[in-house]
């Protein structure tokens, strides 16, 4: 799992990287176009998608604005690229464990000197079973005859009288055909079968004990029910849900920034209202989002159905479902944020010095819940946090996978993430209004929040 | 096409700042209104106002007698000083996108950015970026912005400014025109020669007031009377000095600008040109646009 993680990482540290490095280039060639070039056109720019026209049709000015930003966004290489590259990372992190699990059963030959009881069979059986391999048993005239045969590699090992096992090389031999779990499990239940004859148990006791139930295990803190591969699967869930939101979330704050910086919200604005123009930016870009991180997890629900992937299984589409849906959450809730943060700045270098701050609470919220998620158990202060909206994207997302947490809850905290992000988004508005359109040093937060006319 | 744009009484400050101090005038339809002031006079922040971009403390916008609202303003075109475009956007979709936010269907916005691209000489690059293009052309896509919906209200801050001769013609026949097709424009510049040419009205503010408004004939032909005398080898207008009632309003190309007033007599003027050498030019003109902001800023 943990190479899984670190693949998945390395494919999106790769996206951002591309993503600076083309955005640099982008800033050295408009320097560069400081005189006029010959070139008269770029491409050919295509007519609006018809759907999108009703988008635009539908939402009045807030869809125009919305279809704007899909269109820049979508059309734009950083995006197509950073896409690709989040879908070779996640159909590698689905497809990569099932090459090695995905051969089937390991065929192995086991010899049988001297004759085998049935519950040494069944002894076997289960072993193989346990260990994925499929056993053949062959019987061996003699001890002699099986030896020739483990060194000709006819058979991969042998039981020999019910007491011992023969290999041909030693067990932990990287060379050796036989397998080391199959091998250790059979010798290990063969001496308990020798314990109880030598005990002197009847058949009856024997089946008693056989028939064995494991003791209940509790412990005093509530445990996980979440399997291996739910908390696998929502880790991967949760990187890819820290690297959509920080991403959408910068795209709206440099966004904001450059309509401030290139002076066209005084034209916008002239018609329209900053709600408005707000709104459909918000709106436009998290279309592109949910769009992005829908395909992500359709095409890993795909994968993993075509190559029966044992991450896919049990809660773990639950989860990645749940972490689209907080990524919405996640995203409504931010926006503003960044929007707001936006709109007072129109420098890069002010861009950069606000980001910092503002990803910083996304940033706890992601570490802590990896952090749980590897641990297995949430405590209090973890269940707190899932319901502030700040962290709770990640935080829910965790419990969830962890199967640590009830329906109601999980409702209750979307409810609260989703009235926040109404207060957040009026807030925002009033911030945006004052600061967009004032320009010169970067406007401070207590100047935007003085009664209109004071300043 | 036709309408009436009146401010009356706008008043805004900045902190201790006035900005806007009481200002009242109107904008015809039909007339092309230079709109002057010195730096810092109000004037960005008067445009501003009516597109509702900045909070007046007072006063009040009126478009054909009624408040100025959001539907009121599609039917404004707006060029701001500092220009606003999307760099990393196609000249062509810009122009588009701009025109359906003031109103206009998908296809009428696409045919009529056609129309404006092909009428201010950037058609063939409508398929480049902003950020490729040249100022002038930047310039030129701007305006094609602004008129994209054939606007009743044109509000232009500094139109002129960064364009070469060829521009400046082509640009400002389209002013003419748009005011002649029955539309309110309203311009702002520091090109004194250029607003004299092409405006029909001028209003002139300083720290937020009204100073003169009125047409530029009206402008011109108020005021003292004023006397070009341009005297053989003479670069300064020293001869004037003991001549009574005679100031000096500018020296320039060799020629003497005289400004008379009532007590002043000619003939005392030409006896003591003649007397400084040998007069080549001597006549009687209107009031320039730039004396009359000079004037009126005194």
């Amino acid at each position: 799992m943990k190479v899984l993680i670190t693949v998945l990482v390395a494919a999106l540290l790769v996206a951002r990287i591309a993503f600076y490095v083309v955005r640099r280039r982008r800033r050295a060639e408009r320097k560069a176009a400081a005189a006029e070039p010959p070139a008269p056109a770029v491409r050919t720019p295509g007519r609006p998608h018809p759907q999108l026209r009703r988008i635009e049709h539908a939402l009045g000015d807030v869809g125009l604005v919305a279809g704007r930003e899909i269109r820049e966004r979508v059309r734009g290489r950083i995006f197509r690229v950073g896409t690709i590259i989040m879908l070779v990372g996640v159909g590698a992190a689905v497809v990569i464990p099932t090459i090695h699990s995905g051969s089937g059963p390991t065929p192995q030959r086991v010899g049988v000197v001297g004759g085998l009881s049935s519950d040494g069979r069944q002894v076997v059986a289960a072993s193989a079973k346990a260990n994925d391999d499929k056993v053949t048993l062959v019987n061996e005239s003699s001890t002699s005859q099986a030896k020739a045969d483990l060194r000709a590699g006819r058979v991969d090992a042998v039981i020999v009288d019910s007491d011992e096992i023969l290999l041909d090389q030693p067990i932990n031999a990287s060379t050796s055909p036989a397998d080391s779990g199959l091998v250790n499990q059979v010798a290990q239940y063969l001496g308990v079968l020798r314990a109880y004859r030598v005990a002197g148990l009847t058949a009856s006791q024997v089946e008693r004990i056989n028939k064995y139930q494991p003791v209940a295990v509790s412990s005093l803190v509530s445990g996980s029910k979440g399997t291996n591969l739910s908390k696998g699967t929502s880790v991967i869930g949760m990187v890819l849900l820290f690297f959509m939101l920080t991403q959408y979330c910068t795209w709206i704050l440099i966004g904001v920034m450059q309509e401030k910086s290139s002076r066209v919200v005084e034209v916008l604005l002239a018609v329209v209202r900053p709600i408005q123009l707000l709104g459909g930016k918000v709106l436009g870009i998290g279309a592109v989002a949910l769009g992005q991180a829908a395909l992500i997890v359709g095409f890993a629900l795909a994968v993993g159905a075509a190559v029966g992937s044992d991450l896919l299984h049990g809660a773990a589409p639950l989860a990645l479902l749940s972490e689209l849906l907080w990524l919405v959450l996640g995203y409504g809730f931010y926006c503003w944020v960044y929007a707001a943060a936006g709109s007072t700045a129109e420098r890069q270098d002010q861009v950069q010095t606000l980001a910092l701050p503002l990803s910083l609470p996304i940033l706890f919220g992601y570490i802590y819940s990896i952090s749980v998620v590897s641990s297995g158990t949430a405590n209090a202060f973890f269940k707190v946090l899932a319901f502030l909206p700040p962290t709770a994207p990640f935080c829910m997302s965790a419990l969830v996978g962890l199967g640590q947490v009830t329906w109601w809850q999980f409702v209750l905290s979307a409810l609260i993430s989703v009235c926040a992000t109404a207060g957040m988004a009026l807030f925002a508005a009033r911030i945006y209004r004052r600061a967009v359109l004032r320009t010169g040093s970067r406007v401070r937060l207590r100047e935007l929040l003085r009664p209109t006319g004071s300043s | 096409m036709g309408g009436l744009l009146q401010l009356e009484g706008l008043r805004r400050s900045y902190g201790p700042v006035v900005a806007l101090d009481d200002l009242s005038f109107d904008v015809l339809s039909g007339q092309v209104v230079g709109f002057l002031g010195p730096n810092g006079a109000g004037k960005t922040t008067t445009m501003r106002a009516i597109f509702g971009l900045t909070d007046l403390d007072a006063g009040r916008v009126i478009w054909n007698g009624g408040p100025v609202g959001q539907a009121e303003r599609r039917r404004f075109g707006y060029m701001p000083e500092e220009r606003g475009l999307y760099p990393g956007m196609l000249v062509g979709e810009q122009v588009e996108y701009l025109g359906r936010l003031h109103g206009l269907s998908a296809t009428a916005a696409a045919d009529a950015a056609a129309v404006w691209m092909e009428r201010l000489e950037i058609a063939e690059r409508r398929d480049a970026k902003v950020e490729q293009l040249s100022h002038g052309n930047q310039q030129r896509v701007q305006l094609a912005a602004a008129l994209v919906h054939e606007p009743e209200l044109l509000v232009l801050d500094e139109p002129l400014s960064g364009l070469d001769p060829t521009g400046i013609e082509a640009i400002s026949r389209v002013f003419v025109d748009r005011a002649r097709a029955g539309c309110c424009v309203l311009i702002s510049s520091h090109q004194l020669d250029l607003v004299e040419e092409l405006c029909d009205r001028v209003t002139i503010i300083d720290h937020g007031r009204l100073v003169v408004s009125g047409t530029v004939d009206e402008l011109a032909s108020s005021g003292p009377r004023r006397l070009e005398v341009r005297i053989e080898g003479e670069r300064s207008a020293d001869w004037t000095r003991g001549v009574p009632g005679v100031t000096v309003s500018e020296v320039a190309s060799g020629a003497a600008r005289l400004v008379l007033d009532e007590s002043a007599d000619s003939d005392a003027v030409l006896r003591a040109a003649m007397a400084a050498g040998r007069v080549t030019e001597f006549s009687f003109g209107r009031r320039r646009l730039s004396e009359v902001f000079r004037e009126s800023l005194r």
